[in-house]
């Protein structure tokens, strides 16, 4: 079972995840100004979220992660080396 | 000649089925980049020139391999059934499973002489050959799974149906599809 963790310190409160989520996973704590998860039994692990997301205050876990065979190894090894 | 390129040299015979690919992973990821860079600009170029006609030309290539892939498969009335020999039909590399939201009791909706059903695609080429090549979802080459389902499907069922797209993510796309019962 998919379960999502926010990062409050990281999470800005612009309410893009709220928008974005076909699913209305997220609802925006008002008092807090920060966003919560309320209908995880609804997300369908699109991280569509976490690509709109400015503060990368989100994390899914326990979900499908899709392959990624477009990535470039000899460019990700190049960058790990630069980082 | 590059010398970081290295020659395959030796003895060939000819041969039925090849034993060997001669190559290595390195190899099949460069191939595999070079051809998602090869669709992603041709179905770009696609559109430029043709409109949204490339989404037709796009749709029809697909459903022509869908028909083409499930050839082979049980014909079956049952939905259910019907998603199992297309799951195999995808294979791992268009990995998909029913979905439903959670006030939904079934998996599936009538609606009249319509069944719909939710489906997840996890896994997607296409999405990552438009990842590789920076394009967006939604495109001309998102119809090239729309047709390749909607293919195995009408293959399957021998019944018409119809592949909706409700959301795209970088992750999974959540689609909808639809049979219609007197299609027959
Ligand atoms: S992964 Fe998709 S469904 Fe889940 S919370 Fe994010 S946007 Fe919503
Ligand atoms: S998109 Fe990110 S920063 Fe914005 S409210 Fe959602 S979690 Fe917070």
């Amino acid at each position: 079972m998919v379960e999502i963790v926010i990062d409050e310190d990281a999470c800005v409160g612009c309410g893009s995840c709220v928008e974005d989520c076909p699913n209305d996973v997220y609802e925006m704590d008002e008092a807090k100004n920060k966003t919560k998860v309320v209908k995880v039994e609804d997300c369908m692990a699109c991280l569509s979220c976490h690509e709109i997301c400015p503060a990368q205050a989100m994390e899914h876990q326990d979900i499908h992660v899709a392959k990624r065979l477009y990535i470039d190894r000899s460019v990700k090894d190049a960058i790990n080396r630069i980082i | 000649m590059n010398g970081e390129i290295e020659e395959i040299r030796g003895t060939f015979k000819p041969e039925l089925i090849p034993a060997a690919t001669g190559g290595n992973i390195d190899d099949y990821e460069k191939a595999l980049h070079t051809l998602m860079k090869f669709v992603g600009s041709m179905s770009s170029a696609l559109e430029q020139v043709s409109g949204r006609g490339a989404n037709a030309i796009v749709y029809q290539a697909g459903k022509r391999m869908g028909h083409e892939a499930s050839k082979l498969m049980e014909k079956t009335d049952d939905l259910e059934k019907a998603m199992g020999e297309l799951s195999e039909v995808l294979g791992q590399e268009f990995y998909f499973e029913m979905w439903k939201p959670s006030s939904q009791d079934n998996y599936t909706v009538e609606r009249g002489d319509e069944t719909e059903v939710k489906l997840l695609f996890m896994d997607c080429v296409v999405r990552q050959t438009l990842r590789r090549t920076g394009l967006p979802q939604k495109g001309p080459l998102c119809y090239l799974l729309y047709g390749y389902m909607v293919g195995a499907v009408e293959e399957v069922m021998d019944i018409r149906g119809k592949l909706d797209i409700d959301h795209v993510g970088p992750n999974a796309c959540l689609k909808t599809l639809t049979i219609k019962w007197s299609g027959k």
